[in-house]
């Protein structure tokens, strides 16, 4: 039952050849070498920074310090440290300021500021390259097992009824609109729509089909949108028999609904305009399903998602019935249905 | 056929040529970089000092390393010339800026020029081969 898919198949390893990852990967390595050699520098910046801090905390606690001087490259004799409050503090540049014990502390806090802003910053720098590094392992193990990379069209499949519908549709619901209100009113919508679509059925096989469709589309309410979509797959020939003159009372129905029921002109045009797109796009089959969806996915508002939803159904639709009136059912089935999956999810 | 391999020969010398200036030209061009950096670096510095000058009181002594000479200095005449140095060293970043734009345009047409070489010796070669 399942079609072959159309899809490309692209390896990681073609898209990140591995010694080209590998060799990225050691470039980012090397980075972060440098980097963390560049830190370990400005802690031991820092950490004499408080060392001095401290030193000068000490010194004026004496009037005067008993040391061993250096004298020369190997020599010390014994000696005093006078004056203990006044310190020489090299601002920078070659220029000294004399200052006192507490006023050189701020200095070198002030400072210590300075040195711990460069830390961080360099941490940050750490940070990403670490990232980047992680990223390329990853790429490289990817690509050694030999992961692929699988796109295909999406296309919806006509498989088993009810439950396969309400898969693709759940899932529908969940990627384009609020969920939780959905699934009440989408349980209540299934049902209802079961019901007519039995209608229909019999109503078509009796031969009142138009009768009924016109009824439906003066219903007032969303129901009256999924009825036509959901008639429609149903046999063939319905289809063929019913499409023509119903989809045009169908669209006519829909937009002058739509107008009344909104008091928005702008989605009857948009509508139109849709189905005009549509028609001109719709011989493209298969993909044209994938592409609808996605036209879908882009526009904002629900409202005028599900209308334009219900009309390209039916013109997309119609349109498929004149261009392939020898297909198969099952075909035409199938590139309804998404439409129809879409249709179903509710506007508020 | 032989004017052909003359004229490959020629255009050969003149590929060599060019890779020459072009690798002159990014030596220059890493020359200015290390030089913008020290620059920097000495701007920064120059920052912090007058920021700590700015923080002292009038009657505090400010000395100057010369050599192996501390001299002192006015607080005044410090500020001033700290100044002056911070706006020399702006005035070179900007110069070196300009300079390094002009050379990195010159480095790459310098490659275009290179690569249009290589092709036409490429092409020749290659009818060369076919004739």
């Amino acid at each position: 039952m399942e079609d072959t898919r159309r899809g490309t198949v692209t390896s990681l390893a073609s898209l990140f050849p591995v010694e080209e990852a590998q060799k990225a990967a050691n470039r980012v390595q090397g980075a972060m070498a440098e980097k963390r050699a560049e830190l370990d520098h400005l802690l031991g910046f820092v950490a004499d920074n408080n060392n001095l801090i401290n030193l000068v905390h000490k010194l004026p606690e004496e009037l005067s310090h008993e040391i061993m001087v250096p004298f020369g490259k190997a020599a010390f004799f014994p000696g005093r440290l006078i004056h203990t409050n006044e310190f020489l503090v090299l601002l920078g540049e070659g220029y000294y300021a004399e200052r006192t014990s507490k006023q050189t502390a701020e200095i070198l806090r002030r400072r210590g500021k300075a040195l711990d802003s460069q830390v961080d910053s360099l941490e940050a720098m750490i940070k990403d390259l670490q990232a980047e590094a992680n990223f390329f392992g990853q790429t490289i193990a990817e690509a050694a097992e030999g992961l692929v990379e699988i796109r295909e069209d999406y296309i919806e499949e006509d498989t088993h009824g009810e439950e396969s519908k309400s898969g693709p549709l759940k899932q529908h619901t969940s990627d384009l609109e609020k969920t939780e209100a959905n699934n009440e009113e989408y349980t209540r919508m299934v049902a209802r729509l079961d019901e007519l679509e039995k209608e229909e059925e019999l109503a078509a096989e009796s031969g009142n089909d138009n009768e009924i469709y016109e009824q439906t589309t003066e219903d007032v309410g969303d129901i009256s949108y999924q009825r036509h979509i959901d008639s429609e797959p149903h046999n063939s020939e319905d289809f063929h028999k019913s499409v023509s003159p119903v989809d045009q009372s169908n669209n006519k129905s829909i937009a002058t609904e739509s107008a009344e029921k909104h008091h928005n002109p702008d989605i009857a045009d948009q509508l139109n305009f849709a189905s005009l797109d549509l028609q001109s796009n719709v011989g493209e089959g298969k993909n044209a399903a994938a592409k609808k969806v996605k036209f879908v996915d882009h526009t904002g508002k629900p409202l005028i998602h599900h209308e334009e939803k219900t009309v390209k159904a039916t013109t997309a639709s119609k349109s498929e019935v004149q261009h392939q009136p020898s297909q198969p059912s099952f075909d035409s089935h199938k590139v309804c249905l998404p439409f129809i999956y879409i249709a179903r999810i509710h506007i508020h | 056929m032989s004017s052909l391999t003359s004229a490959v020969r020629d255009l050969q010398r003149e590929l060599e040529n060019k890779t020459n200036d072009l690798s002159k030209l990014q030596k220059d061009i890493a020359k200015n970089h290390q030089v913008r950096k020290k620059y920097t670096v000495q701007l920064g510095e120059n920052e912090l000092v007058l920021k700590e000058l700015d923080l002292l009181n009038e009657d505090a002594n400010v000395y100057k390393l010369i050599g192996p000479v501390l001299v002192k200095q006015d607080l005044a005449e410090a500020n001033s010339n700290v100044r002056k140095r911070i706006e020399y060293i702006s005035a070179e970043l900007k110069r070196l800026d300009a300079t390094v734009q002009d050379l990195e345009e010159k480095q790459n047409s310098k490659k275009d020029a290179i690569l249009k070489l290589q092709q036409k010796i490429q092409s020749i070669q290659t009818t060369k081969g076919k004739a």
